[in-house]
């Protein structure tokens, strides 16, 4: 397994080597480029904008800028932001465990909801509980998360007023942790609601096909109870293809959730990419880029390793 | 940038106690005024929804930078609400009267006498060499927004710790702004001369400064926490909060319903259409300023075609008495009520405040006139209603930046009104990207003169020079050859070039004034521009929160200072 491994990362390196290019290619073609924000201002001259140019690195051909991006991205060194003039890592690094903190909790939030309901819906198929579950579920897959988020807004910040409107905490607050789990509550919900029907019809389906198997019925003939039957035989086989599942939404914890950290406020990497896109601040944009393509090549490798490992069906060759 | 020492805003505060309040939608109902002894302690939490990318005066490009740094960061000198240079850190505004300013020949010289005594917020003291080296770190550090003045400096002689003299390379009449105003700011020398690069400093995002606050917290994407500046010169009087805090929130439509249930004291910048949600609401007043961004319909004179010859005639709006037709057919104070909410003024001129402001109007809305006066001239209708003459149909497009509804309703509503006096317009909107691009290699049709009406705003730069000579001076007509004028409408009057010259060659500001008038008294005769309407800053607060000013110039955070907090 450990040549497979490396095998499969020797692969991945064209792989991001191609995604860099392409998406240095995209930003430099969208129309705008970071020197738009200065138009307005009257006192901006010609003069100011082939200084600034000139300044980012903007006046040299563009197989040059990016020779120059990749060279020392390589080297750790993944430049400064064109608005804010901080380091691209240390603006990730701010921004990081924020989401990671955001998207954690959704995570562990949506296994918590997601195995439990998923296994109920199997055993139970057709009950009213099923039925209720599966047309909620498919409610929520095919709800925009930005028009349940403000939907949310709406009820339980606005009418309600139950629930803060939206950042992390309450300025002057910042070591209260009720007011953060109060500030947590609505963008989870958010996320967790959408998230969680896929999940669940994903494990519904694979433990209904678990169930009608030979050794399910060899397990229950040898007395077995329904619990241990379930949970140790079923669910086991079953969750295979749910743990690729989640570990294709790995790279989600360290990305972020850009409409929903947009429409909470809330300060991680999703919003970061959001302010970065407005002003076209090529070195912020193409260092998340990067982070995100790189744990998507990533984590289908986990998921495919996690695979093998928990299917010895599966061989690595 | 900042308010003066405590006599003067003593000064100021007794004289807003006799003075009519300020003009606009003004506090409803509250309680403010000197009468009432101001509450010291507190914090007040600020929404505001866009994040300054950084605090460094020099670098930054965003009006929320400033409403940010108006409590931390000063200059030599402010602007009040009715225009008027006031000092900051300065003893006095150099002017030739009081032997401050001294005209040679085609230069000037500057002498600034700083307070005694001041101090940055990191204790240091403020020095004659601090106006020097931010002159200096202008023009050396390559990553700088604009040089605007400080290009025209030649040296600066610091003969001692208080004085400054600045030599410039031309009479530069808005030197009083150039060390102070809005940005730039006073920056530190002790702090950054030693620096090779200040982009990569903490400066960028906690500046060092000499106003009432000073940076505590940055916390990206999250907030950003002021506190009381103990070295502040008003200080331990002012100022009365003992913080200030930016608190960063995902849109205008949210920083509302904060401000609503209470979560924070105040919110900048609503759209017209917010307004009557604020103004219903009793614990909340709206604050409405005019603000110096006039909106405007520009009529194309030339031909309608790329890289357009200044001296061809356009087959339509050539006609002078069509372009009068178009005037009196736009009904400004219709489209103030009904789709800027009353939140607007008819606009007159491009510079609508300040010394030089031309409040002259134009005609008002008549639709017969418009009809008479383009029968008079041989406009006759046709039998579709839409009027021609010599085998030219009054057929003409009218551009705007897509996307901007408020500025989408006002073209329904004009395409409408030019119908019903012949004149048949056609919508032909682009991304403000292209439009407002300000190129020719951008396609930007005021430059290259391929609009017939276009509608957009713009406001006066730091002096009206700088909007009045590259927008209505025949010599700044863009061409392929040189494009970098903005005369849009191709207007060309000998008159008004001649006063905007004589203008631009002298200090005296009344001459200055009246030659600015004569100016665009000629632009407005020529009928090339409709001024739709003075737009207006609007912001909104708690009625907690007090001590609040109206400034014209400033944003509203530019006396929080005097800001308190009472129940």
């Amino acid at each position: 397994m450990g040549r497979y491994v490396v095998r499969r990362l020797i692969q991945a390196l064209p792989l991001l080597f191609a995604i860099s290019v392409v998406s240095f290619a995209i930003l430099k073609f969208t129309p705008g480029g970071p020197l738009a924000a200065y138009e307005g201002n009257p006192d901006f001259t010609e003069a100011d904008r082939l200084r600034l140019e000139k300044a980012f690195g903007l006046d040299q051909p563009l197989p040059v800028q990016y020779l120059a991006w990749i060279g020392n991205f390589l080297r750790l060194d993944w430049g400064y932001s064109f608005a804010s003039h901080q380091p691209v890592l240390q603006l990730i690094g701010e921004r990081l465990p924020n989401t990671i903190y955001l998207m954690g909790t959704v995570f562990v939030v949506v296994l918590l909801l997601a195995i439990p309901i998923g296994v109920m819906t199997a055993v139970k198929q057709y009950s009213v509980f099923d039925h209720a579950v599966t047309g909620a579920t498919f409610a929520f897959l095919s709800t925009p998360t930005f028009w349940l988020g403000l939907l949310l807004i709406i009820v339980f910040g606005l009418q309600l007023r139950w629930l803060p409107l939206g950042g992390m905490s309450t300025p002057g607050l910042e070591q209260d942790i009720g007011d953060r789990v109060r500030h947590l509550i609505l963008p989870v919900m958010t996320l967790s609601l959408v998230q969680v029907g896929g999940h669940v019809r994903y494990l519904r389906a694979s433990m209904l096909e678990t169930i009608g198997q030979d050794f399910m019925r060899t397990a229950r003939a040898k007395g077995l109870s329904e619990r241990v039957l379930v949970l140790r035989h079923a669910l086991k086989n079953a969750a295979i293809p749910l743990v690729t599942i989640v570990a294709l939404d790995l790279p989600e914890l360290f990305v972020g959730a850009l409409v929903t950290e947009q429409i909470f406020g809330w300060p991680g990497m999703g919003r970061l990419f959001w302010d970065a896109a407005t002003r076209s601040d090529y070195p912020v944009l193409q260092g998340i880029l990067a982070v995100s393509s790189t744990l998507i090549v990533l984590s289908n490798l986990v998921a495919d390793v996690l695979y093998g490992y928990l299917d010895p069906r599966i061989r690595f060759s | 940038m900042k308010r003066a020492l405590a006599l003067i805003s003593a000064l100021a505060f007794a004289a807003s106690a006799c003075a009519p309040a300020p003009t606009g939608g003004g506090a409803t109902g509250a309680p403010t005024g000197p009468a009432e002894a101001p509450v010291r302690g507190g914090t007040a939490i600020v929404a505001i929804w866009q994040e300054p990318s950084t605090l460094a005066p020099h670098y930054a490009n965003q009006t929320v930078t400033d409403i940010v740094n108006y409590g931390v960061l000063e200059g030599l000198a402010e602007t009040t609400n009715e225009g008027e240079y006031v000092p900051t850190l300065a003893t006095r505004i150099p002017t030739v009267g009081n032997g401050g300013a001294v005209v040679k020949g085609t230069k000037l010289d500057v002498t600034w006498e700083l307070k005694p005594g001041l101090k940055w917020s990191d204790g240091a003291p403020v020095t004659s060499a601090d106006i020097k080296f931010t002159w200096e770190i202008t023009m050396k550090d390559p990553k700088v927004n604009n040089r605007t003045g400080f290009s025209e400096i030649e040296s600066i002689d610091t003969p001692n710790e208080l004085t400054a003299v600045v030599h410039y390379k031309s009479i530069y009449a808005p030197y009083p702004l150039n060390f102070g105003g809005t940005s730039p700011a006073l920056m530190p020398k002790h702090l950054l001369e030693k620096e090779a690069d200040i982009s990569k400093t903490e400066y960028v995002r906690k500046p060092i400064g000499t106003g009432p606050f000073k940076v505590a917290d940055f916390k990206a994407g999250d907030s950003i926490t002021l506190e009381k500046n103990p070295n502040y010169r008003g200080a331990p009087d002012k100022p009365y909060l003992d913080k200030i805090v930016f608190k960063s929130v995902p849109s205008s439509e949210v920083a509302i319903a904060q401000l609503k249930a209470g979560e924070v004291h105040a919110m900048w910048n609503l759209t017209e259409s917010q307004t009557p949600e604020v103004e219903k609401e009793p614990k909340l007043a709206l604050q409405a300023v005019p603000g110096p961004s006039v909106e405007r319909m520009e009529l194309n004179t030339a031909k309608n075609e790329e890289f357009t010859d200044p001296n061809s005639v356009h087959p339509v709006l050539g006609d002078i008495e069509v372009r009068k037709a178009i005037l009196y057919a736009t009904p400004k104070q219709q489209l103030i009520d009904k789709l800027l909410f009353g939140k607007g003024k008819p606009g007159t001129s491009p510079v609508s405040q300040g010394w030089a402001a031309y409040r002259e109007p134009q005609e008002a809305y008549d639709q017969k006139k418009a009809n008479e006066t383009l029968d008079k001239a041989g406009w006759a209708k046709g039998g579709d209603g839409i009027r021609s003459k010599g085998g030219v149909r009054a057929s003409l497009t009218l551009a705007t930046t897509s996307g901007n509804q408020l500025r989408e309703r006002v073209q329904q509503v004009l395409v409408d009104e030019y119908k019903a006096i012949g004149i048949e317009v056609k919508i032909q909107n682009q991304p403000s990207s292209v439009i407002l691009s300000g190129s020719c290699t951008g396609k930007d049709p005021r430059k290259l003169g391929t609009f017939d009406m276009l509608i957009y705003a713009s406001s006066p730069g730091i002096d009206p020079h700088s909007t009045i000579f590259p927008r209505y001076h025949s010599k700044n007509i863009p061409t392929r050859a040189d494009c970098s004028g903005q005369n849009y409408t191709r207007f060309k009057d000998p008159v008004a070039d001649k006063a905007i010259e004589e203008a631009g060659a002298t200090l005296d500001q009344d001459k200055r004034k009246q030659a600015y008038a004569t100016a665009m008294k000629q632009l407005n005769a020529a009928y090339v521009i409709v001024w739709l309407y003075d737009r207006q800053d609007l912001d909104a607060r708690s009625v907690e929160l007090r001590g609040w000013k109206a400034n014209t110039w400033q944003r509203f955070t530019w006396n929080t200072e005097d800001w308190y907090l009472k129940k």
